[in-house]
C-alpha cells in the first residue's frame, strides 16, 4: 500500500473556507469531524490535516506535509524553500506599506529618520525598505497591525490589504505595494518526485476551477 | 562557510563538504597511486544553516570517489553505490534522481544567456514553473526547437527517454550529443538493475559551477529532504594541480538518514545488541579490578565499580547505565559471584566461570 499524501490546509482565516471548497470540487471532500486537526478525505490518495496558514510553508519545507495551500505572502515572509506548483486564484490581496491621513510621509521617498514599523511580515519589510535604501525599525507584531500608528506604537505599517477598507476604517493611507499575493498550491521538493503524478493529477483538476 | 582568522592573518576555514579536501590528498600525496583511486571516508563537516530543525551547525558525511576515470562504468558504480548503501542501512523505496550539468550548462549556452539570466533559468526549472518559463524562454529568444525542447526534459522522468527526446533534435546542437551520454549511463544502471530506480530530473544539477557531468541525488517517500547525493567533477582537480582527473563521488547526509529511518518507523539503537556489559562491584578494589580484567577478555564490556556504592543505589546506577548485570565479588576467592540479572531482576551466586559460560549462551541465543 503506498503511503497516503498529506494535504495541509488553513484551519482559519480566509483562505479555510475557499481551499475546503476547490478541495471537494476537485474530489477531495474533506471527511471532518469537528475540532479535528487530521481528517481523511474521500479519496483514497489523500489526507489532510488543518494548520494555521503561517506555517504551512514551513510543515510542507520539511515534508511535514507534502503539499499544502497558502499565500504567496506567507511563503516569501518564510522563505520557505517549497515548490509554488499553482496559483489557486481566491485569497488575492496586497501587502502594503500604509502610514496615518495625516502623515506627511506620502511615498516611500518621503521616508527621512527612522521610523518604527509595525508588521506581521519582519522579514519581507526588512528586505523592502533595505532595497528602497530606507533605514526603519521593524516592530514585529501579531495581528492587529491598524492599531499601533493610532496608539503611537509605530508611524507606519506593512499588511495585507484586500479592498483598503480596513485601512480607511483605520484613518491609514496607503503608500507602497510590497508584494502582489495570492493563495498558492505548494509542494515539498521531494514529495513532487514520489507523488508526481498525484500531484499533478490534483493540480490539473485545481486548475479547472476544481 | 564558517571562516576564521590565525593569528598571523592567514583565512582559516572549517570544511563544508569532504570533495574538496579528498581532491587535495590526490593531487598532493597520491599522485603516484594507479588510477582509478577508490576513497571513501567519514567526517564531520560544517555548514551555517538557517533551518528551524537542523540547530546544529556540525554535520556528518559518509562518502566515496572514483578518481581518474571517466567511463559510463564508472558513474554507473558510484550511483548504484549509493542505492545500495541507502538500503543497506535499512531504508526502503529508495529513489535516485538523476540530472546532467553537462547538458544543463549547454543548453545555457545554446541559448546565449548572460549570468544573470542563467541564475534566473536555473531558478524557474527548478521551480517547475512553466508557465514562468515559457515566457522566459520566450523574452530571450530561444530558438523555437530549444524550446521545445526544455519543456520536453523538463517533463521527462526516464534517463532512456531524456536520451531519444535529445537524439530527435534536429540540426548539429552540440545539446544533441548528451543523447549518447545519457543513454551510456542508463545502460550502466542497468547493470546493477537499477533501471526502475533511477529517474531522470532536468532540473537537478547541484551546484553547477562545480559538477560538469551527472548529477544524482537519493530520497524515500514521506521524508522532505533527499538523504544524499554527488556526481562527476572532472574540473575540480585540475584547479588544485594543473592537472585534469576526472572523478565521481557521493556523499551521504547521516543526520538525515538516521531521521529518514525514524520516519519509516526503524528503531534506531545506539548499542549493539550483542554487546554484554556487567559492571563489577567489592569491597576489595584489587578483586573488582581482577575480576572485570577477565571478563573483558572474554569479550564482555566490564566496568569496576570506583564509586563504592552499595544495595539499591549500586542496581540502580546499573540499571541506568545500561549494563546487563551487576556483579558483586567478595573479598574471600572461594566464594561464587553474586549476580544481580539487571533485566529480569533476578539474583543468583555463581562461580566466575559458570557466569561466563551463561553469558555465551545467551548470546548464541
Amino acid at each position: 500500500m503506498k503511503s497516503k499524501i498529506r494535504i495541509a490546509v488553513p484551519n482559519k482565516g480566509r483562505l479555510k473556507q475557499p481551499t475546503i471548497d476547490i478541495l471537494r470540487r476537485s474530489g477531495v471532500k474533506i471527511l471532518k469531524r469537528e475540532r479535528v486537526y487530521d481528517s481523511e478525505t474521500s479519496s483514497s490518495r489523500f489526507r489532510v490535516s488543518f494548520m494555521r496558514a503561517f506555517d504551512i510553508p514551513l510543515y510542507v519545507q520539511y515534508g511535514a506535509a507534502d503539499v499544502g495551500f497558502t499565500g504567496h505572502d506567507i511563503i516569501v515572509e518564510r522563505d520557505a524553500d517549497v515548490l509554488e506548483l499553482l496559483d489557486v486564484g481566491f485569497g488575492r490581496c496586497n501587502l502594503v506599506v500604509a502610514v496615518p491621513k495625516n502623515s506627511r510621509i506620502r511615498t516611500i521617498e518621503d521616508i527621512t529618520d527612522v521610523p518604527r514599523v509595525a508588521t506581521e511580515y519582519p522579514n519581507t519589510s526588512r528586505k523592502f525598505f533595505a532595497s528602497k535604501g530606507k533605514q526603519v525599525e521593524i516592530l514585529p507584531v501579531r495581528g492587529a497591525t491598524e492599531l499601533a500608528p493610532m496608539l503611537g506604537l509605530a508611524e507606519i505599517i506593512v499588511d495585507v490589504s484586500t479592498t483598503g477598507e480596513t485601512l480607511a476604517k483605520n484613518n491609514l493611507r496607503q503608500v507602497a505595494v510590497v508584494l502582489e499575493s495570492s493563495c498558492r498550491f505548494v509542494c515539498n521538493k521531494i514529495a513532487y518526485r514520489t507523488f508526481e503524478r498525484e500531484v499533478r493529477e490534483l493540480i490539473d483538476r485545481l486548475k479547472g476551477g476544481g | 562557510m564558517f571562516k576564521f582568522q590565525d593569528f598571523d592573518g592567514r583565512m582559516l576555514a572549517l570544511r563544508p563538504e569532504m570533495t574538496t579536501p579528498v581532491a587535495r590528498m590526490i593531487t598532493t600525496r597520491m599522485f603516484s597511486t594507479p588510477e582509478p583511486i577508490r576513497l571513501f571516508y567519514v567526517s564531520n563537516v560544517f555548514r551555517y544553516s538557517r533551518s528551524y530543525v537542523e540547530r546544529g551547525r556540525e554535520f556528518w558525511q559518509a562518502g566515496v570517489e572514483l578518481i581518474g576515470c571517466d567511463s559510463d562504468r564508472a558513474d554507473g558504480e558510484v550511483a548504484s553505490l549509493l542505492a545500495s548503501s541507502l538500503r543497506e542501512l535499512g531504508l526502503n523505496e529508495v529513489r535516485l534522481d538523476l540530472g546532467h550539468a553537462g547538458l544543463f550548462k549547454e543548453v545555457q549556452k545554446s541559448a546565449r544567456l548572460n549570468p544573470e539570466e542563467k541564475r534566473i533559468f536555473r531558478t524557474l526549472v527548478g521551480r517547475r514553473d512553466r508557465i514562468e518559463l515559457e515566457k522566459f524562454m520566450s523574452r530571450n529568444e530561444f530558438p523555437t526547437d530549444l524550446k521545445k525542447l526544455v519543456l520536453e526534459l523538463c517533463e521527462i522522468r526516464k534517463l532512456t527517454e531524456a536520451a531519444s527526446a535529445l537524439d530527435r533534435r534536429s540540426g548539429s546542437g552540440k545539446v544533441k550529443r548528451f543523447a549518447k551520454a545519457l543513454s551510456a549511463v542508463a545502460d550502466a544502471l542497468s547493470d546493477y538493475h537499477l533501471e526502475d530506480e533511477v529517474y531522470f530530473d532536468f532540473s537537478l544539477i547541484g551546484r553547477i559551477e562545480y559538477y560538469t557531468g551527472i548529477v544524482f541525488e537519493a530520497s524515500v517517500p514521506g521524508f522532505g529532504f533527499s538523504i544524499g547525493g554527488g556526481g562527476r567533477y572532472d574540473d575540480l582537480l585540475r584547479k588544485l594541480s594543473e592537472i585534469q582527473t576526472p572523478a565521481v563521488g557521493f556523499a551521504i547526509e547521516m543526520e538525515k538518514c538516521l531521521q529518514a529511518l525514524q520516519s519509516q518507523g526503524c528503531e534506531l539503537s545506539t548499542l549493539p545488541d550483542d554487546l554484554v556489559r556487567v559492571l563489577v562491584s567489592s569491597i576489595s578494589n584489587e578483586r573488582a579490578v581482577e575480576t572485570a580484567n577477565l571478563l573483558r577478555e572474554s569479550g564482555v564490556v566490564a566496568i569496576a565499580d570506583v564509586s563504592v556504592r552499595t544495595g539499591k543505589k549500586l542496581i540502580e546506577y546499573g540499571k541506568l547505565a545500561r549494563m546487563n548485570y551487576v556483579v558483586i565479588v567478595e573479598s574471600d576467592r572461594r566464594r561464587p559471584l553474586v549476580i544481580y540479572d539487571v533485566r529480569s531482576g533476578l539474583k543468583k551466586r555463581l562461580p566466575i566461570k559458570s557466569f561466563l559460560q551463561e553469558i555465551c549462551r545467551s548470546r548464541g541465543r
